[in-house]
């Protein structure tokens, strides 16, 4: 049955065509229209909603992080862009197929989180199956499957037995199972998850890597400074809702920016009461730095400074990371939860 | 293709889990066994060999089933394996009767191991002349194998692998009976005639495919028994498969 959503995604669907008005349905890689998933526990009856009312698109050769705490509902979204999980409502294309069909996932390479694997396959045999289940042929399924152990770092023992690899090592290992088959779209769920630094750091290059060829990448992570350097864009969940989608850039110059500046070392200065509550001063030793948390301001205050006759030795812009605009934003979120449960109550 | 895929590679999985060698290490210790009590079959022994020897096929094939078959989707699910499989181009149907083809090429050699031991044996105890009917017997134990096999993945892809070994013997079980329970249905009242005569016709003929007895005696089959046995087993492992491929479908994994 479907519900209004749906019912809406549908007609938006018709009137688009299958894409956002401006936007080419060929250059959409992933869209989503109202992507719900509702749970309904079998005996008490009550709704746990997963994911409400998506609406996402990513264009060919994007790479985009999705963000969000906990029980968010990233993993719910991946599972059912996957085809792992049916929508409730709402629906959804992968490289302009709808995720119902499985012509969807031909050019799909899927990491879950905490990847397992058959434990009676050697790492060789098991990336081998992989390309021939997603369509490589014989002798090239082969072939592939040296070339991408070797390229994540498993290829000195390719007959290898599954179940004596570490954490980290089926984690590269679903991370070439993902790639085997060159796929256009890659969706990884937590790529960085049980990663040493040095794992994180080849994962990192993958994805690059893939960015490079014009792969389209899509993959949670809860690694914030690895989604600042690697995505062009973030969507972030709250509860099940996507709150934002924007570009890394955008997201950041949004945020309040300040800048510090570093001075020469002087006497008694006096801040006069119009810089109180946006300029705070730190002594330090041989020099003297000023916070400035409004940057428009920036030119009045080097002004003043020059007119006190004060050395400027640095201005150095402070950008807030991804990590405190991500926080502030779930803080925000609660923040009007609580809100809206005191009303009702 | 996909499903012939994942058919070889649950075949290597079969092969490669301890219970089948155990499995056929079992069978040959039996058929031994059974030359320890063929003094005391007061001249039975031939019938003795080849009754336990077949019993052994199937008894045997079915604890693979239970064991292995049973748990064959349902493992993957709790293991979460079945993510990287579902979400390439694979279809649901697809992967269920590769799942199947395996495990039922698994049991063939199973099967044929162990009637190609019970072969040598009697040959090897002069027993002549009974070549023919053990093989026939043999293969009419691996379709019933086949059939099993096609209730496990049914069971094995909606429930935990404890409740789908329990309710594969169950069917098991009740099929090796349907003849008697059509019987009794035509003994009591409507509705539960009814009931009964349905039961007998939702539960596997087992019976067609037992020639044990037949195969003592040294006795061979009808090809159009084996005809329709044959039909039989085709037509009622692929009513089962669509049912499993219809509620696998729509199934979740969260």
């Amino acid at each position: 049955m479907q519900t209004s959503t749906a019912a809406r995604a549908d007609r938006q669907e018709d009137v688009r065509g299958g894409a956002s008005p401006g936007v080419d349905r060929a250059a959409l890689a992933v869209r989503a229209v109202g992507l719900t998933r509702r749970y309904v526990h079998p005996w008490t009856l009550r709704v746990t909603r997963a994911l409400e009312g998506l609406d996402l698109e990513v264009r060919r050769g994007e790479v985009i992080g999705l963000l969000g705490p906990n029980g968010a509902g990233k993993t719910t979204t991946l599972k059912l862009l996957t085809g792992l999980i049916k929508p409730t409502c709402g629906r959804a294309w992968l490289m302009g197929e709808p995720i119902e069909d499985i012509a969807s996932r031909r050019s799909l390479g899927f990491l879950p989180e905490q990847p397992y694997f058959y434990d009676y396959l050697s790492g060789e045999e098991y990336l081998e199956l992989a390309a021939r289940l997603s369509g490589v042929p014989g002798r090239e399924a082969t072939r592939r499957a040296r070339r991408w152990l070797g390229r994540v770092g498993l290829g000195e023992r390719p007959k290898l037995g599954l179940r004596k690899y570490s954490k980290g090592m089926l984690q590269r290992l679903g991370l070439a199972a993902a790639l085997v088959h060159e796929p256009e779209l890659l969706i990884l769920d937590e790529p960085m998850s049980g990663l040493d630094p040095f794992g994180r750091r080849d994962v990192r290059d993958l994805i690059l890597e893939q960015r490079a060829r014009g792969t389209t990448v899509l993959f949670s992570s809860h690694i914030l400074p690895d989604v600042e350097m690697l995505c062009d864009r973030v969507a972030i969940l709250l509860r099940g809702r996507l709150t934002r989608t924007a570009s890394v850039d955008q997201i950041v110059s949004d945020g309040r920016q300040a800048v510090e500046i570093r001075c020469a070392a002087v006497g008694p200065l006096e801040i006069p009461p119009a810089w109180h509550g946006v300029l705070a001063r730190d002594d330090r030793a041989g020099e003297m730095v000023l916070r400035l948390e409004e940057e428009h301001r920036l030119q009045d205050l080097l002004a003043w400074l020059v007119r006190a006759g004060v050395r400027v030795h640095a201005v150095t812009p402070q950008r807030p990371g991804l990590e405190e605009l991500f926080l502030a934003a779930a803080e925000a979120d609660r923040a009007a939860a609580e809100r809206t449960l005191r009303r009702t109550a | 293709m996909t499903a012939l895929l994942i058919g070889i590679n649950t075949f290597r999985e079969a092969t490669r889990d301890r219970v089948l060698a155990g499995v056929v290490a079992a069978g040959v210790v039996l058929l031994a066994l059974t030359q320890v009590a063929s003094p005391l079959a007061l001249g039975e022994g031939r019938r003795l060999t080849v009754d336990l020897g077949l019993s052994a096929v199937s008894v045997l094939g079915l604890l693979v089933v239970l064991l292995v078959g049973t748990s064959l989707v349902a493992r993957e699910i709790e293991r979460r394996t079945i993510y990287n499989l579902l979400s390439r181009p694979i279809a649901r149907a697809g992967y269920l009767v590769g799942k199947w083809a395996g495990l039922s090429a698994a049991l063939w050699v199973v099967a044929l191991l162990l009637g190609v031991a019970l072969l040598g044996l009697l040959e090897l105890r002069g027993f002549t002349g009974h070549g023919a009917a053990v093989t026939e017997a043999v293969y009419l134990a691996g379709l019933e194998l086949t059939v099993v096999t096609a209730l496990a993945v049914l069971f094995s892809a909606l429930s935990t692998p404890v409740l789908s070994a329990l309710y594969t013997l169950a069917f098991y079980v009740v099929g090796q009976w349907s003849y008697d329970l059509r019987g009794f249905a035509s003994r009591f009242p409507e509705p539960l005639s009814a009931l009964l005569g349905t039961v007998a016709n939702v539960v596997p003929n087992l019976p067609l495919f037992n020639m044990r007895a037949l195969a003592a005696a040294g006795a061979t089959t009808s090809w159009s028994h084996l005809g329709m046995a044959t039909a039989y087993a085709a037509v009622y492992a692929g009513c089962v498969l669509a049912l499993a491929a219809a509620a696998f479908e729509k199934r979740d994994f969260k």
